[in-house]
């Protein structure tokens, strides 16, 4: 079930466009990775979404939200430097939170003492908010957000500035909150989108270059590399490896060989061959599939040269 | 309405853990209780200071009670602006600039909620200042001047109580539309000297001016009865603090997006 729309999200700051014309639709319950390089556009898109900016132009519609409700009542949202207010402890923030979203005094008691333990912050409860660390602030940041039980939940860059503990923490609950709402997170950490996302959104300078779920971006983007290691130079077997059928590449990197070839498999037989054959002293034999790191690079750099053919 | 009261209740919550609730009281109070105060003794403190020549006569008329408790007005109206101005500067710009604003606009809060809801809590800290300032001056003054009526104290507390309400809605407005604090400062206090400036200089014709409310407050004490161009004076400060309010509204709600499901 769709339960958001977005169609032509524009915006544009004093001439210059931060978003270009951005069309995406949300399921319930789907978890997706806002992708892209700093500058990129993913927080302006997701200020956007939450209602605390206005766009320039196109619009943003829940399934089933009437004409003129408030639809903040469905989105929750944790910035990516989270600010409380310090002099409250996190039990009243988040009974603040609450309640000003509708809950009564009763609910939001409940919820708050619900949330504080399922983010291990119920022996800070009581405790003054600006002695929390970073670590509890963007959990409680997690907790404000889903206090008023959202259909969608924004977070923005809400792993990049944990530690590991911290970002492991963060990365499962999103994996269980996944069951009760659906997720937008941006992030330029493609180890973590791949880990909780079921789909991508790539943006680059505000526009979306590429969307889809993990499967289909590395079946049209992922090429397959052999990395080979000698005991000896390895400069050596560079040419001999370019002569071998089937080979469209061989490239030095550091003390590894990589090479490129039409049919990987085939590729696979013909050096091993040749390596029995001639006795090379191999000490290592790997086929790789391009880094995650590496397709990133590949997307944004293939549609960097389309717009510049294009101009 | 109940969120309304959620937001109130947060302000008043953080201004008595940040200590307004305690030196804002007092500050009006020192300020209103030490004019009639060292009107009285001045002679005293400048005998024992010496410095006058042997045998100078020196008379110095004791004001009548009227006249001292405008003395106290008068000093709330100079060093009381600047507090008005320090104290609210950053209701609005301060959360704005660190970013909680944020976790609260999200919410489903309406603007006219978040913007009276803080407006509210200054007026309330103000008023109940200016009252227990008017209590503690007028004790003074009835020790060493003479009677006045509660009336009258009450009388000068709810028109001059307009005058500050209108100082603070000028600070709220300036708060939705300025960002910087020090900036929201000094425009609510060149503000309040602008409408004062251009009150006294064309006096007579703006009788109704917001700045003439204490001239007509004098007039009041002294005649035991309400002038009518009190009455239009205030009136038209109401005015102007409705019309303020319905203009910082439309600022903020045009800073922030449009939040209507369309």
């Amino acid at each position: 079930m769709t339960i958001l729309q977005v169609n032509q999200l524009t915006k544009i700051y004093n001439g210059h466009t931060a978003v270009h014309p951005l069309d995406f639709s949300f399921e319930a319950n789907r978890c997706i990775a806002l992708l892209g390089p700093n500058g990129a556009g993913k927080t302006t898109t997701l200020r956007m979404l939450a209602g605390l900016l206005a766009p320039t132009s196109g619009t943003i519609q829940f399934t089933g939200l009437n004409g003129g409700t408030d639809r903040r009542q469905w989105i929750g949202y944790l910035p990516q430097y989270p600010v409380f207010y310090d002099w409250m402890t996190g039990k009243e923030f988040l009974m603040h939170c609450g309640q000003l979203a509708f809950l009564s005094k009763a609910e939001a008691d409940i919820r708050s003492e619900d949330l504080l333990k399922r983010m291990r912050l119920e022996t800070a409860r009581n405790k003054r908010i600006s002695g929390y660390s970073g670590g509890m602030k963007q959990r409680l940041g997690i907790a404000q957000a889903i206090i008023h039980k959202p259909k969608l939940l924004l977070l923005d860059e809400p792993v990049s500035s944990l530690d590991p503990i911290g970002r492991r923490e963060i990365l499962t609950l999103l994996e269980s909150l996944k069951k009760e709402m659906a997720i937008l997170f941006s992030t330029h950490i493609l180890t973590d989108a791949e880990e909780v996302s079921d789909e991508l959104l790539l943006l680059d300078r505000g526009r979306l270059i590429e969307a889809g779920s993990m499967k289909k971006l590395r079946g049209k983007y992922q090429t397959t590399k052999i990395e080979l290691a000698f005991q000896n130079d390895v400069a050596h077997y560079q040419e001999k490896l370019q002569n071998l059928p089937g080979i469209l590449e061989v490239q030095i990197n550091r003390d590894m060989l990589h090479v490129d070839a039409t049919d990987i498999s085939v590729a696979r037989t013909v050096i091993l061959q040749a390596a029995a054959k001639e006795n090379w002293p191999l000490t290592s034999f790997v086929i790789n599939r391009t880094s995650l790191e590496d397709m990133f690079v590949k997307v944004v750099d293939q549609h960097a040269t389309m717009d510049h053919s294009i101009s | 309405m109940q969120q309304w009261i959620i937001l109130f209740r947060k302000e008043i919550q953080e201004n008595i853990r940040n200590f307004k609730w305690m030196w804002v009281p007092l500050v009006f109070i020192l300020l209103a209780a030490m004019e009639p105060v060292t009107t009285y003794y001045m002679p005293t403190i400048l005998k024992a200071a010496g410095g006058l020549p042997e045998g100078a006569v020196f008379e110095m008329p004791m004001p009548n009670p009227a006249e001292a408790i405008m003395m106290s007005l008068a000093q709330l109206s100079s060093l009381g602006v600047l507090v008005i101005a320090l104290i609210s500067m950053g209701t609005i710009a301060g959360e704005r600039k660190s970013g909680v604003s944020e976790l609260i606009l999200v919410k489903p809060v309406s603007y006219f909620n978040y913007i009276t809801a803080k407006w509210a809590s200054y007026i309330l800290l103000l008023l109940t200042s200016l009252l227990l300032a008017l209590l503690a001056s007028w004790y003074y003054v009835t020790l060493f001047f003479g009677s006045l009526t509660i009336t009258h104290i009450l009388g000068a507390f709810l028109f001059y109580g307009l005058w500050l309400s209108l100082i603070v809605t000028i600070s709220i407005f300036y708060n939705a539309w300025i960002s910087s604090q020090g900036a929201i400062a000094a425009a609510t206090i060149g503000t309040v000297i602008l409408i004062s400036t251009v009150t006294s200089v064309f006096g007579t014709k703006l009788s109704w001016s917001p700045a003439n409310i204490s001239g007509h407050i004098h007039e009041m004490l002294i005649t035991n009865a309400v002038p009518s161009a009190l009455y239009g004076a205030a009136g038209l400060t109401i005015l102007c603090i409705i019309c303020l309010l319905i203009g910082t509204i439309f600022i903020f709600q045009t800073k922030y997006a449009s939040r209507k499901s369309e």
